[in-house]
C-alpha cells in the first residue's frame, strides 16, 4: 500500500482549502444503470443540503451525477482530479467544471499543471479522494474498479466507507455486495451517511420496516407495462411483448408513450423505469 | 474502297453511337487506326487482322485506314472489334450492310466472336435509336433478345457474319427472349421462422420491406443480426418486369448475367465487406464510372454488416443516393448516373468489443471508445436510416424455449398487401415520399401530430428526422390498412429511433 499522498502539495482552482464541515466521497461506476446514476444524484443532493461537501473524481457516470447533486443541493463539492487541474477530463465536464467552480467549490489535483490524462494517474487521484475525506460511499461499481481502489484506500486509513446495494442480478452491484458483506454500511439514504458521519441528529430507520424512498417519485402504476419494468435492468419489448401477450407494435407504441411522458427511459437495446427526483431542480 | 458499320460504345447506362469506317486505298500496305481510340481499342487492329486471315477472308493488301466516328469521342472498350474487321472485309470486297444494322463483339485470334459486357443495355438503348437489326457474340444473343422489336443476329465467328452480309448463308436470327416466361427458383436464404424471439426486430424488418425503409440493427456479435438481415428478401414481392429491367442492365454492364437465365425475378441482396473502397460501393473506375454494389443493390437489399467499421468517407458517399436512390458520379470520361434505390440494412456493434449493454457480459471499452465510435455513425447518416432498432442476445440455452415467431410466407402476405395500397395511393413507396406529398397523402390526426410534434421537440429532431418518423407512421398504418394515421402507429415509429437520445 502507497503511503497516503500529501494534502499539502495539492494544486487547486477554486476556494481551496474548502469551508468546514465533513466532506464524503460519492463514487461509482463511470457507466452507471439508471439506478446508479439516480442514486448518485440524489445522495450528493441530500447530503449537499445538510451541509456535507461532497468530493468526487469529475468521471463520467456516478461522478458527474454526484457533482451535479451536490450543485443541485445547493452545496460545495470538489472535484478531485486525474490531471493537472487546467486541463478538464473528460473535456465534456467542461461545463460542470465551471458550474463547480461558480458554486464555491474547486478543482483539485496532485498532479502538476499540464498533466494530461494517463491510466496510471487514476489510482493514484483515487487514494488521495479517499484521504481527502471523512466518508466514501460506492454507489455502483463491477468487480475491480476503480471506485473499489478509492473504498480500500480509505480502509487502509481508517475512513468510514459504506456501499448502496442492488440488484442481485445487476454486474454493477457486484463490487457493492462485495463491500457489503465485508463490513461497509449499507446505504439505503443520506441519513445512514450522516448517521456514520455522527452529524445526523436523527435516528436510523428501523431495519425491519421498508426503509424511507430517496425521495423519488414512482411514476403512477396507470399502464400495465411500468410494473414489469425495472429500475436497474433494461426490458425489451419483446419481452414485455410476451409478458403482457400484447402485439409488439402495440408494445413499442405503449413505451414511446411513457418515454414521452418521461415514465420510462430508453437504455441501450432495452427500455427502464425512469426515476424521476421528487424535487426538480430550480 | 470505303465501307462503314455501325457500332457503340457505352457510357455508364447509355449507349453513344460509333461509325467505324474502313478505307483501303493504293499504298504502301499499312493499318492506320484513328478515332481516339483508347489503348484497348487500339489493340484492336492486331486482333481484327489476325481474326480476318484465320477465317479464309483476305486482309487487304493496301494502305488501310480505320476511322471511328465521331473522332472526338473516346472509346473504351473490345466491342468495336467485329464492326471493324466487318468494315475491312467489305471495303476489301465490297457488299452493304443492310440498313439500321449495328455490331457488337470482342474478337479472338481465330475470328471467333466472344462476349462483350453490357450488350443488353446497347441493345436497349440502340433500338431506341431506331436501330431494327443488332449483330451480337452468340453468348451474349439470348440477353439481347429480351429487347422487344429487335432482330438479334448471333455471330459464332468473322466468317460467318461475312458470308451472311454478302448473301451467303443466312444465321438464324436468335428468337425472342420472353422476359414474362423465365422464372426464376424461389429459393430463400433464410426464413424468419427461424428466427426465435426478437420480436421487435421481426417488426421492424416488417415495416422496412413493407415502406422501402432504411433498418439499423444494433446489437452484441452472435444476437442475430446477419440471419434477421437476411430474412428481409423472402418477404418482399418479386421483381416486378421494370425492375427486373433494371437490375439485368446493371448486372449486363459488369458482365453478371447468369448464362440462360438473363431475367431474374428475385431481388438483389448485396453484402460487402467493410473493407470496400469508395469506388467499389458507390461506383467508380477511370473513364466512365462503372456500377458499385449500392447499383448492384438497386430495387434489392443492400446489408452494411459492422457499418462503424466502413472507411469514414464510404459512409458519407452514402448519403446522396439513401436520399435520391440514385448516384452520379463524374470521371475523366464524364458523368454517369447509376440507380441506387435500394433498402439499407445495416448493423452494428453498440460498442468496439461488442458488449455494451449485454445482460451477462461486461463492455471493456472505455467511455471515449464508446463515444467516438458511436460518433462514426454519424448524424447525417444514421437521421436517414428510419428504423433502428436493438438486439439483444439471446443466451444458447434459452433459445431453444425462445418462441418461435411466424415464417416469411405469412409475413410477405402483409407486406404485399401493405405495398399494394401505397403503390395504388401514390405510385411509390412511402420511403420514397416527398415532405410536400406527405403532407396531402399521409394527413396525421391532431392527436398524432402533436405526439410527433412532442417528441421532436423533446429529442431535437432535424426536419428530416421528423419526416422520416412521419413516414414510417404512414407504413404502421398501411399494415394495418388503415387510411388514417393514428397516435399508436406514430407511437410505434417513434419507438424505432433508437438513437435519439437528448432528453
Amino acid at each position: 500500500m502507497t503511503s497516503p499522498p500529501d494534502l499539502s502539495g495539492l494544486n487547486a482552482r477554486g476556494r481551496w482549502p474548502p469551508p468546514d464541515g465533513p466532506r464524503v466521497a460519492i463514487v461509482g461506476s463511470r457507466r452507471p444503470s439508471p439506478y446508479g446514476e439516480a442514486v448518485a444524484e440524489q445522495l450528493a443532493a441530500e447530503l449537499a443540503r445538510a451541509g456535507v461537501i461532497v468530493v468526487s473524481g469529475l468521471a463520467l457516470g456516478c461522478d458527474a451525477a454526484a457533482h451535479r447533486g451536490a450543485l443541485i443541493g445547493g452545496g460545495v463539492t470538489v472535484a478531485v482530479m486525474g490531471t493537472g487541474v487546467d486541463i478538464v477530463y473528460p473535456a465534456a465536464h467542461f461545463r460542470l467544471a465551471e458550474e463547480i467552480l461558480a458554486a464555491g467549490g474547486a478543482l483539485v489535483s496532485q498532479f502538476p499543471n499540464g498533466t494530461s490524462p494517463r491510466r496510471h494517474n487514476f489510482p493514484a487521484r483515487n487514494l488521495t479522494m479517499a484521504a481527502l475525506s471523512h466518508a466514501v460511499v460506492v454507489v455502483e461499481a463491477v468487480q475491480g474498479s476503480g471506485a473499489l481502489i478509492t473504498a480500500e484506500a480509505a480502509l487502509d486509513l481508517h475512513k468510514e466507507v459504506m456501499a448502496v446495494p442492488g440488484s442481485i442480478f445487476s454486474p454493477l452491484s457486484v463490487g457493492t455486495h462485495a463491500l457489503i458483506r465485508d463490513g461497509a454500511g449499507l446505504v439505503q439514504n443520506a441519513r445512514d451517511i450522516l448517521a456514520a458521519l455522527g452529524v445526523g441528529r436523527e435516528v436510523l430507520d428501523d431495519p425491519l420496516k421498508p426503509p424511507k424512498r430517496l425521495g423519488f417519485e414512482l411514476p403512477g402504476e396507470r399502464d400495465g407495462i411500468l410494473i414489469h419494468l425495472s429500475d436497474v435492468l433494461t426490458v425489451s419489448a419483446a419481452e414485455l411483448a410476451r409478458k403482457l401477450h400484447l402485439p409488439i407494435s402495440e408494445v413499442l407504441g405503449r413505451l414511446t408513450s411513457l418515454e414521452l411522458d418521461g415514465a420510462v427511459r430508453r437504455h441501450g437495446a432495452g427500455y427502464v423505469r425512469a426515476l424521476r427526483r421528487a424535487k426538480e431542480r430550480a | 474502297m470505303l465501307a462503314t458499320v455501325d457500332s457503340c460504345v457505352l457510357a455508364g447506362l447509355e449507349a453513344r453511337r460509333v461509325e467505324v469506317q474502313a478505307d483501303s486505298a493504293n499504298g504502301e500496305p499499312k493499318f492506320f487506326l484513328v478515332g481516339l481510340a483508347a489503348t484497348s481499342v487500339k489493340e484492336a487492329r492486331e486482333r481484327v487482322r489476325s481474326a480476318i486471315k484465320n477465317s479464309g477472308l483476305a486482309f487487304p493488301g493496301k494502305r488501310l485506314t480505320v476511322n471511328l466516328a465521331p473522332a472526338e469521342m473516346r472509346k473504351t472498350g473490345t466491342a468495336l472489334d467485329l464492326a471493324m474487321a466487318v468494315a475491312i472485309a467489305l471495303a476489301e470486297t465490297g457488299g452493304r450492310v443492310p440498313e439500321r444494322s449495328a455490331f457488337l463483339g470482342e474478337l479472338a485470334l481465330d475470328g471467333a466472336v466472344r462476349h462483350v459486357d453490357g450488350v443488353l443495355v446497347a441493345a436497349r438503348c440502340l433500338k431506341k435509336l431506331g436501330y431494327q437489326r443488332l449483330f451480337v457474340p452468340a453468348a451474349d444473343a439470348e440477353e439481347a433478345a429480351l429487347v422487344v422489336g429487335l432482330d438479334v443476329i448471333p455471330c459464332g465467328n468473322v466468317a460467318e457474319v461475312v458470308a451472311h452480309l454478302r448473301g451467303g448463308e443466312q444465321i438464324a436470327p436468335q428468337p425472342f427472349t420472353d422476359a414474362a416466361l423465365e422464372s426464376s427458383p424461389d429459393v430463400l436464404e433464410n426464413d424468419l421462422a427461424e428466427v426465435h424471439g426478437q420480436e421487435e426486430a421481426r417488426r421492424a424488418i416488417e415495416v422496412a420491406a413493407a415502406g422501402g425503409h432504411h433498418l439499423l440493427l444494433s446489437g452484441p456479435p452472435g444476437s442475430g443480426k446477419t440471419m434477421l438481415a437476411r430474412c428481409l428478401p423472402g418477404i418482399l414481392p418479386p421483381l416486378e418486369l421494370a425492375e427486373a429491367f433494371d437490375v439485368a442492365q446493371v448486372r449486363s454492364l459488369l458482365g453478371d448475367l447468369l448464362p440462360g437465365r438473363p431475367i431474374d425475378w428475385s431481388r438483389p441482396f448485396r453484402a460487402p465487406h467493410h473493407g470496400i473502397s469508395m469506388a467499389g460501393l458507390i461506383g467508380g473506375g477511370s473513364g466512365y464510372a462503372s456500377p458499385g454494389e449500392i447499383s448492384r443493390a438497386n430495387h434489392g437489399v443492400l446489408f452494411l454488416d459492422e457499418l462503424a467499421e466502413f472507411q469514414a468517407n464510404v459512409l458519407q458517399a452514402l448519403r446522396q443516393p439513401l436520399e435520391t436512390g440514385r448516384v452520379t458520379i463524374t470521371r475523366s470520361g464524364g458523368s454517369v448516373t447509376y440507380p441506387a434505390l435500394f433498402t439499407l440494412v445495416a448493423a452494428t456493434n453498440p460498442c468496439p468489443c461488442g458488449w455494451l449493454g449485454d445482460p451477462v457480459r461486461t463492455c471493456r471499452c472505455t467511455p471515449a471508445v464508446v463515444d467516438a465510435y458511436q460518433r462514426r455513425l454519424s448524424g447525417p447518416l444514421l437521421d436517414r436510416i428510419d428504423l433502428q432498432v436493438g438486439v439483444r442476445r439471446v443466451p444458447l440455452s434459452q433459445l431453444a424455449s425462445e418462441p418461435r415467431g411466424e415464417a416469411s410466407g405469412v409475413v410477405r402476405e402483409r407486406v404485399l398487401a401493405a405495398r399494394a395500397r401505397q403503390l395504388a395511393r401514390q405510385g411509390c413507396l412511402n420511403a420514397q415520399l416527398r415532405p410536400s406529398r406527405l403532407r396531402n397523402l399521409a394527413a396525421l390526426e391532431p392527436g398524432s401530430r402533436l405526439t410527433l410534434e412532442r417528441w421532436s421537440e423533446r429529442k431535437g429532431l432535424t426536419a428530416r428526422g421528423f419526416h422520416r418518423a412521419w413516414r414510417v407512421a404512414r407504413t404502421a398504418a398501411d399494415l394495418e390498412a388503415s387510411e388514417l394515421i393514428a397516435d399508436r402507429h406514430v407511437l410505434e415509429a417513434l419507438g424505432y429511433r433508437l438513437h435519439d437520445v437528448a432528453a
